[in-house]
């Protein structure tokens, strides 16, 4: 009997991996497969503008400080004083910057930042290899921590494998 | 004797990650044009980005001292609102001529050094070495976790210093909500933001004093933008201590337990 589950890389799948060595199901029954993400060295330098989002803050970040500077100094000779210009200022550089950012990597990406966002995303694949009795233990242990799916392959008596995502 | 080294194994030369129980130090790819421009807003926030944080605690408070000595910041406020003889009257020659030397400097130095780091984090990255995910001390804990980068943000924008903190990067922290309490006091911000709030608008620019003042759009952004872009970098961190521990452990035939269920 194996049970196929993924996982997002996270402090609960360990304390999943744990919990099921408690349980008896010994470590070499076990097999982890973390998957690459695409944060690699070859392609690191196209790298920044995926999945993590930071350089959709980069030139808002840029932009929000310098417009709220502008503001906070031209508010010195308009109606409403320098906080209110500095805050209208760091609004506007922080969407201004935003919006530049994210029309540039749409159109480099296409749809490819809205799936990244909108989903989670399977890190981690572990395949445990059990005994029938282990199976609902198991299954549940799994679930409880948070696996994002999991598959049961049963033994070839049963005929088949059933899904369950 | 046994020497405390960063990495005690010699064929591990390079690492990406080094953690105490207060901060977590690490190299990253940077933009240098990002940095760069930090470095203009401030001297010494490049450097930071950069987790040089002695050169970049330096060069800051040099920038503060210089500064409102020489009354740069009032000098600038004058002159891009149009009064030349203000701006004139207001800068002090005997400060002013200190400041020029280091503050291109700085610049070029936060460009240079990214440049650098930018490379060596492919090779420390490709090298692989051996990741801390626990630390505790005596008087502190830190461990490597998933952490929510916008959470930081919100955090840091209620009052700056918080994101370092939620992320347990306490120099950063510290530093951060130390120099906001000095700049928000000596510019009498949050005085004008009782009189703005009341609508009385010509109090507020009266109180304000805008040498201090022009500090604080740069600080405000800059402890969000950071701690944002750190909590993004401990997540990746997080994720490759992982990766390498469960191909460590949890592997010992993977090849046979997928021919195993292959056969089935």
């Amino acid at each position: 009997m194996h049970i196929i589950a993924t996982f997002e890389y996270s402090t609960s799948l360990e304390l999943a991996l744990s919990e099921l060595e408690n349980t008896g199901i010994p470590k070499k029954k076990i097999t982890a497969f973390p998957l690459d993400k695409r944060v690699e060295p070859g392609k690191l330098f196209d790298s920044m503008h995926q999945s993590d989002g930071i350089s959709l803050f980069d030139l808002a970040a840029v932009f929000g400080a310098i417009f709220m500077l502008l503001g906070t100094i031209y508010g010195y000779v308009l109606k409403l004083g320098p906080i209110l210009w500095g805050l209208f200022g760091l609004i506007f550089g922080l969407l201004l910057g935003f919006l530049i950012d994210y029309t540039i990597y749409k159109r480099k990406l296409g749809k490819k930042i809205k799936q990244n966002k909108k989903e989670k995303i399977s890190e981690v694949v572990i395949i445990i290899e059990c005994k029938d009795h282990e199976l609902e233990k198991t299954e549940k242990i799994l679930w409880s921590h948070a696996a994002l799916g999991l598959c049961k392959v049963s033994t070839p008596r049963n005929s088949g494998s059933s899904f369950r995502i | 004797m046994k020497t405390k080294r960063l990495v005690t194994n010699y064929s591990q030369r390079r690492t990406i990650h080094h953690s105490a129980s207060y901060h977590d130090n690490l190299i990253t790819y940077r933009n240098p044009w990002v940095v760069a421009w930090w470095t203009a807003a401030l001297p010494g926030f490049g450097h930071l980005m950069l987790c040089k944080y002695i050169t970049g605690f330096i060069l800051f408070a040099w920038e503060v001292f210089v500064n409102v000595n020489a009354g740069i910041n009032a000098a600038i406020v004058y002159s891009m609102i149009g009064d030349f003889e203000a701006a004139k009257e207001i800068l002090d020659p005997n400060w002013l001529f200190f400041y020029a030397g280091v503050y291109v400097f700085a610049i070029w130095d936060s460009y240079r050094r990214t440049v650098d780091l930018n490379r060596l984090y492919v090779l420390a990255y490709r090298e692989n070495s051996p990741l801390a995910p626990f630390k505790i001390s005596s008087l502190e804990i830190n461990y490597l976790n998933k952490r929510k980068p916008w959470v930081t943000v919100i955090f840091s924008a209620f009052a700056p210093g918080l994101g370092y903190l939620y992320i347990n990067r306490l120099p950063s922290a510290f530093f951060t909500i130390i120099w906001w309490v000095i700049i928000v006091y000596f510019s009498r911000f949050n005085e004008a933001v009782l009189y703005t709030m009341i609508g009385d608008y010509s109090g507020a620019i009266a109180i304000l004093d805008p040498q201090w003042l022009l500090f604080i759009p740069s600080l405000y952004v800059f402890s969000m933008f950071d701690s944002y872009s750190y909590t993004v970098e401990l997540n990746k961190v997080f994720e490759k201590e992982q990766a390498n521990y469960l191909q460590k452990f949890y592997q010992c035939n993977p090849s046979e337990t997928l021919t195993n269920l292959n056969e089935f």
